[in-house]
């Protein structure tokens, strides 16, 4: 019951994802890589409806005038496994399922929801929706026809559902020892295991059909270390849309993702109060939630057609140092953003939104893409079935510059250095917040003293034309992250390669 | 909402009794019920309508000491069932904690209809009234010359139920509702402009402000922010409005409280139960059983009876928030905090706010800010921040795209004034109160810093 939040906001810490203990025929095709099989299979198993009571609920939802209606099918299946204390503290499993019914009518939506999948249930929340519109028509049910996502950017192999408990277990000990032997002086471990898959099937009133499964998967760490009376926290985490194989890999085992958040903590046992004001600013690997909250948001559809973002009239304008080039990207393989379609069935793929410092795309679900005569492109998320499409971001990517890191440090005599982030804020009018749970300060080009809990605040428009330098170490580590929007949320990722900023306000001590 | 049409009581009941059957030495069942409705308009036309009814179940199981929890929205006995097996085969593969387990039965000792969370009136509001309120919000703050642009006004309602049964004999309902109305404004000009907005809300329909006072508040919080601008990095005393009270001091410091940060030492306060940490201006409750409370319920999330618990007296910390499994771990008593605090406040003081900002010399009325960068670890707050500029008692300009900065156990010492202003309109809330000081961030070169 906590007040509205009324501005944008994205957090790492989170809810999550995991891994699934359905299995059967549909995995098997998965696994063997097929994309959803057409006809039977995926919805009439996983959702036991037909076809012909699909399209008597779309006529329903349509039955006082509506544009346009879609279905929007759910189930997933959460998996938890928490390890603290020495012991697997808790596991959990939580199933989701239900249909979230939507009618357009001009700019107006009309939403209703039921976990019920029964014919009954359907239609009267298809009658709710409805109710946006009142005009009254006799409407044809639609033609459905199935279509297959374009592609398949999830690794679907040795997926976490048809992998025993027991190996989860041992990827959690493994991070939880790890963490523990990196240093005598972190005195806790917790480590948290998430795994989820989800299937979706879209129908709408045009006649389409379409379905997704996604795995998403994220191991989270937190060491706590303590020297005298000092404690700090490190966090760290693997993830993406992937599969038990993904851990094997040189960058994500849970070995090295246990030794990282240790790390972070130990560094934070010495760390000082970041100086307070105006000074020049370098973001490491993972300040992909800079550009989220300073691009991506005020870039999304809402507020661009109802002209409350501060950008909405800048299409084509320079925004930007000509050095900036920021995109979207959901058909990046494996990351926690990637999709091969989005939550209304649009393909997804590569949206420029600033290109060389010129403002050029905005982030398009299907209403925001109609009022501004654009096409959808790829941005409508939904957070479940309980939730209509917001127009959100994927996985928002700086693109690599020329510069060295070494060189940008170089260029900075005094001036603070991001290395581990935590969440951000942006207001409609582009003033934005993030905060850096690590950073250096950078006394004459070098890395010098920890620093601990800085928040970092600035204006879009001033800030974007203050970034000096691009790095040219693109694609180490990225921001992990759970974007939340009007109660929604959404797991998205942030990837920038080192950059600079002539300078930031600083928020510390004096 | 009739009372329980589809059995949900017996349902959970029975799934106890099947997990016990299938080898749970301890299960417990929740069931929770929500019918809600809202509706979104924007310069004056709907926007949006939702309506839907919405069913989830938890469970949390224990075989000797190992624990294991599930949940689902798909209510086929056989989805329930294999969950229920599941968890318990999870369970198995745990590892022992003696302390984990339900809580021991304790009856709930008043009835819910004295605690006044359920208002009939709620769910006969149709939705054109509904519609309507969210209307006259906007259109009342639309017609303020201040106001160029309307973010949206909503209005909404929510009826739910509770059911929770457990293997140690509790079984118990209780139902409730809200309804909030809220809205957002822009004034300013060009690209200097501001949104800010206000949210009220109630269990009780009549409980809820006049369309014209939320929006009142909504226009007059965004107005004053025009021509916002940033002030120099300094050390100033800071006044903070009721709803920053509660933000920045009182929601940051639940989390501090939490039975978990305390047990993980991931909180400021671990060693700290029985000193003074704070000012002797303030006295802190967690009160679950406020009539007519946001906060308040018959019962927590483990079917522990709410309480008030006096967390804070005259500055002395008196007590943390703790479920059954960290009051067991602290060797404490679980305040029946599994899951939300309840109407957690600081008690109101004796001083008018308007008499507060006179006795500031040069300070920040805090009016706004992000909920971000606070460590329970170390008691660290620092984050972005709008307000008003105090100069010799009275407020001068309006300042925003600074940062304010501090560690909550000095701020908790430098509460100096404590306004009479206590509204309970959120679950979290406090009234005005000044700190002696904390740190801004805004204009001019970085200085100091270091320290721990």
């Amino acid at each position: 019951m906590r007040k509205i939040e009324r501005r944008e906001f994205i957090k790492l810490a989170g809810t999550g994802a995991g891994a699934i203990l359905a299995s059967g025929l549909f995995h098997d095709r998965l696994l063997a890589g097929e994309l959803p099989p057409a006809g039977a299979s995926l919805w009439d198993d996983r959702f036991g409806v037909s076809r012909e009571v699909m399209a008597e609920v779309l006529r329903s939802a349509l039955s006082k005038g509506g544009d346009f209606a879609d279905l929007f099918f759910e189930y997933k299946i959460l998996v938890n496994v928490t390890m603290e204390d020495d012991i697997i503290r808790q596991s959990s499993e939580s199933v989701i399922r239900g249909v979230g019914i939507r009618v357009l009518k001009g700019r107006q939506t009309g939403f209703g929801y039921t976990s019920s999948l029964i014919p009954e249930s359907m239609n009267r929340a298809a009658l709710t929706a409805a109710a946006i519109a009142s005009s009254g028509v006799k409407v044809r049910p639609p033609d459905i026809r199935e279509r297959r996502p374009d592609k398949q950017v999830y690794l679907l192999e040795k997926l976490f559902t048809d992998a025993p408990l027991e190996d989860r277990l041992a990827l959690v000990k493994e991070a939880y020892s790890a963490t523990l032997a990196y240093d005598k002086r972190i005195v806790k471990a917790i480590v948290r295991l998430n795994d989820e898959m989800q299937y979706v099937t879209i129908v709408n009133s045009e006649g389409l059909m379409i379905s997704d499964a996604r795995p998403q998967v994220r191991l989270y760490v937190t060491a706590i270390a303590q020297e005298g009376q000092g404690r700090s926290t490190g966090n760290s985490s693997a993830a993406g849309r992937v599969g038990y194989t993904f851990f094997r890999r040189p960058g994500s085992t849970p070995k090295e993702t246990g030794q990282k958040a240790a790390q972070e903590a130990i560094a934070l046992l010495t760390a000082v109060n970041p100086a307070v004001g105006e000074q020049p600013v370098v973001l490491g690997g993972g300040a992909g939630v800079m550009i989220h909250e300073a691009v991506g948001h005020p870039l999304e559809g809402e507020g661009i057609w109802r002209k409350t973002s501060i950008v909405w009239d800048k299409f084509g304008q320079m925004v930007a140092n000509p050095a900036v080039t920021i995109y979207e990207d959901a058909t990046l393989p494996e990351l926690r953003g990637s999709l091969n379609i989005d939550d209304e069935g649009t393909p997804t793929r590569r949206t420029m939104m600033i290109e060389k410092g010129k403002l050029a795309g905005f982030l398009l679900d299907r209403l925001s893409a109609g009022i501004l005569g654009l096409e959808p492109n790829g941005h409508g998320r939904r957070d479940s079935y309980r939730s209509f499409p917001l127009c959100r971001m994927t996985n928002t990517i700086l693109a690599k510059g020329e510069a060295s890191p070494e060189d940008i440090l170089k260029t900075v005599k005094k001036g603070f250095y991001a290395v581990a982030y935590e969440g951000g804020v942006v207001g409609s009018n582009g003033q934005f917040t993030f905060s850096v749970h690590l950073g250096y300060l950078i006394e004459d080009g070098r890395l010098t003293r920890p620093v601990k809990n800085a928040t970092l605040i600035g204006a879009n428009l001033q800030v974007l034309k203050d970034i000096e330098l691009v790095g040219n170490d693109q694609h180490g580590d990225y921001f992990k992250g759970v974007c939340l929007r009007g109660g929604q949320s959404a797991a998205v990722t942030g990837v920038t390669p080192t950059f600079k900023i002539r300078q930031m306000t600083i928020g510390g001590r004096l | 909402m009739s009372r329980d049409p589809e059995n949900n009581m017996a349902l959970a009941e029975n799934l106890v009794t099947y997990g016990r059957s299938r080898g749970a030495s301890e299960i417990e069942v929740s069931i929770r019920v929500t019918s809600e409705f809202s509706a979104s308009v924007r310069e004056q036309n709907v926007e949006r309508l939702t309506e839907a009814e919405a069913k989830d179940l938890g469970i949390r199981i224990f075989v000797e000491g190992k624990a294991a929890a599930a949940a689902s929205q798909d209510f086929a006995p056989t989805t329930l069932h294999r969950i229920v097996d599941n968890a318990i085969t999870r369970a198995r593969l745990g590892g022992v904690d003696s302390l984990a387990g339900l809580p021991d039965l304790e009856p709930v000792g008043i009835s819910a209809g004295t605690l006044k969370i359920y208002d009939p009136a709620v769910l006969e509001l149709s939705p054109e009234s509904k519609i309507a309120a969210a209307m006259k919000i906007e259109a009342v703050g639309l017609a303020d010359k201040r106001i160029n642009k309307s973010s949206g006004a909503s209005f909404s309602s929510v009826a739910g139920m509770r059911y929770l049964a457990n293997s140690k004999g509790f079984s118990g309902s209780y139902r409730w509702t809200s309804v909030s109305g809220s809205v957002n404004f822009q004034a300013g000009e060009g690209d200097d402009f501001q949104e800010d907005g206000w949210v009220e809300s109630s269990t009780a329909a009549a409980g809820l402000p006049e369309p014209e006072a939320i929006a009142r508040i909504a226009v007059q919080r965004v107005a004053r922010l025009i021509g916002a601008r940033k002030v120099e990095n300094q050390n100033v005393p800071v006044v903070l409005e009721p709803y920053m009270t509660a933000n920045l001091i009182l929601f940051f410091l639940t989390q501090c409280l939490a039975g978990a940060n305390i047990d993980r030492g991931q909180s400021f306060l671990l060693d700290k139960l029985g000193f003074k940490i704070g000012s002797g201006l303030m006295t802190i409750y967690n009160d679950g059983l406020m009539p007519g409370g946001l906060g308040t319920s018959l019962f927590d999330a483990e079917g522990v009876p709410a309480r008030k618990t006096l967390v804070m007296d005259h500055g002395v910390l008196k007590s943390f928030l703790l479920n059954t499994y960290y009051g067991r771990k602290l060797k404490m008593a679980s305040t029946g905090n599994g899951g939300e605090p309840g109407n957690f406040h600081l008690a109101k003081g004796v001083s008018k706010p308007a008499d507060i900002i006179k006795l500031v010399d040069k300070g920040l009325l805090l009016t706004g800010m992000g909920a971000l960068g606070q460590d329970p670890t170390t008691g660290d707050i620092s984050t972005g921040v709008s307000g008003l500029w105090i100069e010799k008692g009275e407020v001068v300009f309006p300042v925003a795209g600074v940062t304010v900065s501090g560690n909550l156990g000095n701020v908790l010492r430098g509460v100096e004034m404590v306004g009479d202003d206590l509204q309970f309109n959120d679950n979290i809330v406090g009234p005005t109160i000044k700190v002696a000081q904390m740190t801004i961030g805004g204009k001019g070169t970085a200085r100091g810093g270091e320290g721990r």
